[in-house]
């Protein structure tokens, strides 16, 4: 029941992104049309306007084109490029993978050092551990993504060779080189994703060791170790999973960078190529595959939440 | 508000000077290409050498700070204006208002920031113009969120119902009650805000989309010396430092704005919560009876050291139920959680001595206090919601108790769970076993706490308020309940309570505790009818009486424990009072048979039992 109402909403959020997305460029000052030919300030010919402005529909009732839009998303249609008249839905599946893989990998290398990091930080509060890690993830969470990308290529690549500088294989062709250019750009992002989950984590177990229930356990003669893997860690990780999943979405965006840098051919590399060549319906597909992952992320987190905290289930 | 620490104001204060006064520095021009001499190193003419087409990097820094600035200062302005603005009408005004601006917000927070920002590019062309309002449009939303939740947490406060009520009209009640209780955490937003925006814009100009060449952006420059790093790192370096460092301080201004405004931060110094090693604890003896003998429980704050219990000595003998009495700050609840040592991580027993079986106990290590805790001796606590732990089921929490001291298989852990649960009157004790505490009622979860501390057959029980929280009639179930387990296993039962009439109910002997000090202690069938002690007087007084009559309220209250006068802490709130009260600490006095009182005009209060009525 839970569960059916989190699907519910989650489909209510997308169809608003969808439609806000439509209505992106009908809201624009001026012909998108023509906004999309102009290049460097000249205007373009009438008739090459009008030509695609008859492509995209834009010539047809603004109610027409939205129905026609959303027809369009229910069977997958996300319309047809305007730089090579390719399926702007077979691309942007093709590319997606690639940028879920580099996202996992950037997940689980965050949790994997965040959570013990943040945990054991809280354990040892005010000590020297303690104020390392914090300083460490405050500097880490200093330095814009692409100026560790950038360093990282500079100091692992060209000067150690030890990792690709970028690029991509597919698993199939290459499975040690495919993991060998997942690494950097993965790294990277936990460079901005890792510090937030050592806070995060570190601020809920402080929290949560004060709390009624963990004396209780205490007053039962639990055991600290088992105090901490039974009632402080589990309880802690409640709000952290909510965090993950707001930075989660917000580094969909964030690989944006990390693609550029690394050379990484994934969705938002051809974000950026679709937006230098004003590929307005390439453009539009891809950040409402970008919004959607965000809200289906969002509805996978609240479930995994609803796993964690028993409470949610009945509110 | 506290102030702001002056290190990262000064030190974004500093970059932003550098970016106000850049024309003014007699620098070369940062756009003044010289092919023959790119990639210059460092000279004289150029401090940190030339770029990838000979420019001056020194001045495209410089002059990139200033475009960074004006992009942060300015959309931050932006998304500070029109969100707060939004959120104060959402939040103020309600209704339609209310679901249009925040719902809006909501929906911009789908996208995340970068996209929204590549997607309005696209529509609008790169270019610190279009930069300006579309990562104006991106802050919207969270200056939204914290306008709003600021709004309507000062919405319904007394005072400005009071400002309503004599009829100041909204627009009016916004900006004088309003606006000024949240700037705090939109200040705060703020400086998130512009943080934000340097990295959003730097990471634009990264991409070509931002900034538009040959305007200098550290962004460009970063992007541009990636294509020569082959070359010449310098290049690269420069920008990535002064990006760096300039997020570093917005960052540091953050925490800084943030620790100013919450009222909550710089907390008191505390002790670590250490990983005790896990060692053999001692074995445990037969005979119980707790004897607290000049406990003191000590707090170091910045101010310094604070008491809240004072030289408290009490006894509690094997079936004996001692009451510990006294209101709030009285340091009753300290006093019990010092005995098992469960003090918070900032208090410790500074002196004194428990002796439990023939043990020290605040000289016993943490294993072996471990063994005690839940076995020999058992607590509750006030508020059985916050005391269970909320994601596991109540049986398991009861199963922990038992496999923690005895060694059992988890189904017949299990089983016995299930009988303490009917035992304490849980009915359908098998199904409850199951269920998570939010599922059960607030007797019921308070009935299985009590199940989770008998389940070893403890010695001894302290119960802190465990009724508190509770309306009466279930109140009256679990205060027979703890009547019948004592009288079934002979155990000794501490109960601390602010409640008189529970006292009068359960209890054989009564300590009445007044900041941080025993004032009183005695049999509950003297102390009731004869109180020799101010203090005591004047609680029963403030129970309400059985004839219907009004009760009467001690007035003031009890002195923090950094206030606690030199003389009689009870001598402000006296109607006895007499000016040698205050003069030095008392002691406390043998008053006839088992009764002690710290007060010295016992003698009076004992032979005008009518006084205190008058008096006080």
């Amino acid at each position: 029941m839970w569960v059916a109402r989190r699907i519910v909403v989650a489909l209510i959020l997308v169809w608003i992104v969808a439609s806000v997305v439509f209505l992106a460029i009908r809201l624009v000052p001026g012909d998108p049309a023509e906004l999309m030919l102009s290049q460097g300030g000249v205007s373009p010919d009438a008739a090459v306007v009008a030509e695609l402005r008859e492509q995209l529909g834009l010539d047809r009732p603004v109610w027409d084109q939205y129905w026609a839009n959303l027809r369009g998303l229910l069977v997958g249609d996300l319309g047809v490029s305007l730089t090579d008249q390719a399926s702007v839905a077979r691309q942007v599946f093709v590319r997606l993978p690639r940028t879920l893989e580099l996202i996992a990998a950037a997940a689980i290398l965050s949790v994997g050092f965040g959570i013990p990091l943040g945990l054991l930080a809280a354990l040892r509060r005010g000590g020297w551990f303690d104020r390392a890690v914090m300083a460490a993830a405050g500097l880490s969470l200093s330095v814009p993504v692409f100026v560790v990308g950038t360093l990282m290529v500079l100091l692992l690549a060209q000067w150690l060779s030890l990792l690709p500088a970028g690029g991509f294989t597919p698993l199939a062709r290459d499975p040690g080189r495919h993991f060998a250019q997942l690494l950097m750009p993965a790294l990277t992002i936990s460079s901005s994703l890792g510090p937030v989950l050592v806070s995060m984590t570190r601020a809920s177990v402080i929290d949560v060791i004060t709390r009624d229930h963990v004396r209780t356990a205490r007053a039962k003669g639990v055991a600290p170790a088992a105090i901490v893997a039974h009632h402080v860690l589990r309880n802690a990780l409640i709000p952290v999973v909510t965090v993950l999943a707001l930075h989660l979405g917000t580094l969909l965006g964030g690989t944006v960078l990390v693609e550029y840098v690394f050379n990484y051919p994934g969705l938002s590399g051809l974000l950026v190529d679709s937006v230098n060549a004003r590929d307005y319906p390439m453009v539009q597909g891809v950040v409402l595959v970008i919004s959607v992952l965000f809200v289906a992320l969002n509805l996978v987190m609240d479930l995994i939440y609803g796993m964690l905290d028993p409470r949610v289930r009945h509110a | 508000m506290r102030r702001i620490s002056p290190v990262p104001v000064a030190a974004v204060g500093l970059i932003g000077l550098v970016a106000l006064v850049v024309p003014w520095l007699g620098l070369p021009d940062p756009v003044t290409i010289d092919v023959s001499n790119r990639l210059s190193p460092p000279s004289w003419q150029h401090w940190l050498g030339q770029d990838e087409v000979g420019r001056d990097i020194l001045s495209r820094l410089l002059w990139g700070a200033r475009s960074s600035l004006t992009v942060a200062i300015l959309s931050a302005l932006i998304g500070c204006a029109i969100g707060t603005t939004l959120g104060v009408l959402g939040g103020f005004l309600g209704g339609v208002v209310d679901l249009l601006t925040i719902r809006a917000a909501d929906i911009i927070l789908c996208f995340p920031p970068l996209l929204l920002a590549l997607l309005v590019v696209t529509l609008l062309g790169p270019g610190a113009a279009t930069l300006i309002p579309v990562l104006g449009l991106v802050f919207i939303p969270g200056f939204v969120r914290v306008a709003y939740a600021g709004v309507l947490s000062v919405r319904h406060q007394e005072y400005v119902e009071a400002q309503r009520a004599l009829g100041v009209g909204p627009a009016r009640i916004m900006l004088r009650t309003v606006l000024p209780n949240i700037g705090g955490p939109v200040l705060v937003q703020f400086s998130l805000a512009m943080a934000a925006a340097v990295v959003l814009e730097s990471g634009l100009s990264f991409l070509g989309l931002g900034v538009v060449p040959p305007s200098p952006s550290w962004g460009l420059m970063i992007g541009a010396a990636r294509q020569t790093m082959a070359q010449t790192v310098l290049p690269l370096i420069w920008p990535c430092i002064a990006l760096t460092m300039t997020v570093l301080a917005m960052n540091a201004l953050c925490d800084a704005v943030r620790a100013a405004v919450d009222p909550h931060g710089m907390p008191p110094r505390e002790r670590r919560w250490k990983l005790p090693a896990l060692l053999p604890g001692l074995p445990l003896g037969a005979a119980s009876s707790l004897s607290v003998n000049g406990l003191s429980v000590a707090i170091d704050t910045t101010a310094g050291e604070i008491r809240p219990v004072r030289r408290v000595s009490w006894q509690v003998a094997p079936s004996e139920t001692l009451a510990i009495v006294g209101e709030s700050g009285s340091g009753k609840s300290l006093s019990g959680l010092a005995v098992l040592g469960l003090l918070p991580p900032v208090a410790r027993a500074a002196e004194g001595e428990v002796h439990f079986d023939g043990r020290e106990l605040l000289r016993l290590d943490e294993p072996a206090l471990r063994r005690l805790r839940g076995g020999d001796v058992a607590m509750i606590f006030q508020d059985p919601m916050s005391s269970l732990n909320p994601v596991h089921r109540i049986g398991r929490q009861i199963t922990e108790a038992i496999r923690v001291h005895r060694k059992l298989s988890h189904g017949a852990a299990w089983r016995e769970a299930v009988a303490l649960l009917a035992r304490v009157g849980i009915p359908d004790a098998d199904r409850r076993a199951r269920s998570f505490p939010h599922e059960l009622s607030g007797g019921m979860r308070q009935r299985a706490m009590v199940a989770m501390a008998i389940a070893n057959r403890p010695k001894l029980l302290i119960a802190d308020e465990p009724t508190t929280a509770l309306d009466v009639t279930i109140q009256a179930q679990v205060l027979d309940l703890l009547a019948e387990l004592k009288a079934e296993n002979g155990m000794g039962l501490v109960f601390i309570t602010h409640s008189l009439p529970v006292v009068a109910e359960i209890a054989d002997r009564v300590v009445v505790m007044y900041a941080g000090e025993v004032v009183e202690q005695g049999p509950v069938g003297e102390i009731f009818p004869r109180p020799l002690h101010p203090y005591t007087a004047a609680l029963l007084q403030s129970a309400p009486p059985e004839d219907g009559s009004l009760p009467k309220a001690i007035p003031g209250t009890v002195p923090l424990p950094q206030h606690f006068p030199a003389g009689c802490a009870f001598a402000p709130r006296c109607a006895m009072a007499r000016p040698e009260c205050d003069a030095a600490p008392l002691p406390l006095e043998q008053a006839g048979p088992g009764r002690q009182t710290r007060c010295i005009r016992w003698r009076t209060l004992a032979s005008e039992p009518t006084m205190q009525r008058a008096e006080a």
